[in-house]
């Protein structure tokens, strides 16, 4: 059984749990290329990659955005969940380690070693609404 | 380059079918393991009728099985490659469920051309209302596309 946060009870500046995922694979851009039907080869040939200047495959902004969605659907019902935007700030290759940080009235998302690739700003509503601001990935 | 002229215009309303192979599909490659989107048991307990779709599920309404990206850029002028994703909105207006049948209505809302030191660049909102079999309003998708020109 899933125990969420009380959002009610949340002061300013109160930590949520964190979420650290696994090292990102190729495999998994394969896989997430196949199911959400972004099958840009940015994403799963190396060679489109360096061609278009990147050290290599890069993560699809979704993905990064998703990895979000599953610490907020940790945190959260999802019916209180009423806004989720994300800003995409910067490329994730393979190998980086994604943690999702947020704090009530100011949240934060990084990776782990590198530069922020994502912020991103999320409305819940329980009692009466929060604001969950400045996520960074 | 975008043209600017098709502001205010958008793609002939399309439809996606909101399928659960592909609900699981999509969490087991983010790598999330909740419950609540794969098995009925814990969905039904916490008041949902069915398991409801992850917050991110919307995306597979833009890509290659609607090819509503493509058609818009297409539609827009703009080459894919010059293309990077900005920025991503959801509201969350309704509930969906495996089985819906989703009609997605994307507007070009706004096109701004912008002078940056790395050259011009135009930014390109697309906004999606997206309502189910029902009529109803289940949520708004805006994506800010941002077009490179070098």
């Amino acid at each position: 059984m899933t125990h969420y946060i009380d959002f009610d009870s949340l002061q300013i500046g109160d930590a949520l749990p964190a979420l650290t995922k696994d090292p990102i694979t190729k495999v998994q851009l394969v896989r997430y290329a196949g199911a959400s039907g972004d099958f840009n080869p940015l994403h799963t040939d190396d060679q489109v990659a360096l061609a278009a200047g990147m050290k290599g495959v890069i993560a699809q902004g979704i993905l990064i955005m998703g990895f979000m969605g599953q610490a907020i659907s940790g945190w959260v019902q999802l019916r209180h969940l009423k806004r989720f935007k994300v800003r995409f700030k910067g490329v994730t290759y393979p190998g980086d380690v994604i943690t999702v940080k947020a704090w009530s009235g100011k949240a934060m998302c990084q990776a782990k070693g590198r530069s922020s690739c994502a912020t991103s700003s999320l409305k819940i509503r329980t009692g009466k609404p929060r604001f969950l601001e400045n996520l960074r990935c | 380059m975008a043209d600017m002229s098709k502001q205010g215009q958008g793609l002939p309303p399309y439809t996606l079918k909101v399928d659960w192979v592909k609900i699981k599909e999509l969490v087991h490659a983010i790598g999330d393991g909740n419950p609540l989107f794969l098995e009925k048991e814990p969905a039904l307990s916490e008041g949902y009728r069915d398991t409801p779709c992850p917050p991110t599920f919307i995306t597979l309404a833009f890509q290659e099985f609607t090819g509503a990206y493509f058609k818009a850029f297409e539609a827009l002028g703009v080459s894919l490659g010059d293309v990077l994703h900005g920025e991503e909105t959801y509201e969350y207006l309704g509930e969906i469920y495996p089985g819906d049948l989703l009609t997605c209505h994307m507007v070009f809302e706004s096109i701004v051309q912008k002078e940056t030191k790395s050259g011009q660049m135009y930014l390109i909102t697309l906004r999606t209302r997206v309502t189910n079999d029902r009529g109803e309003d289940v949520l708004t998708a805006t994506s800010l596309i941002i077009e490179r020109m070098t």
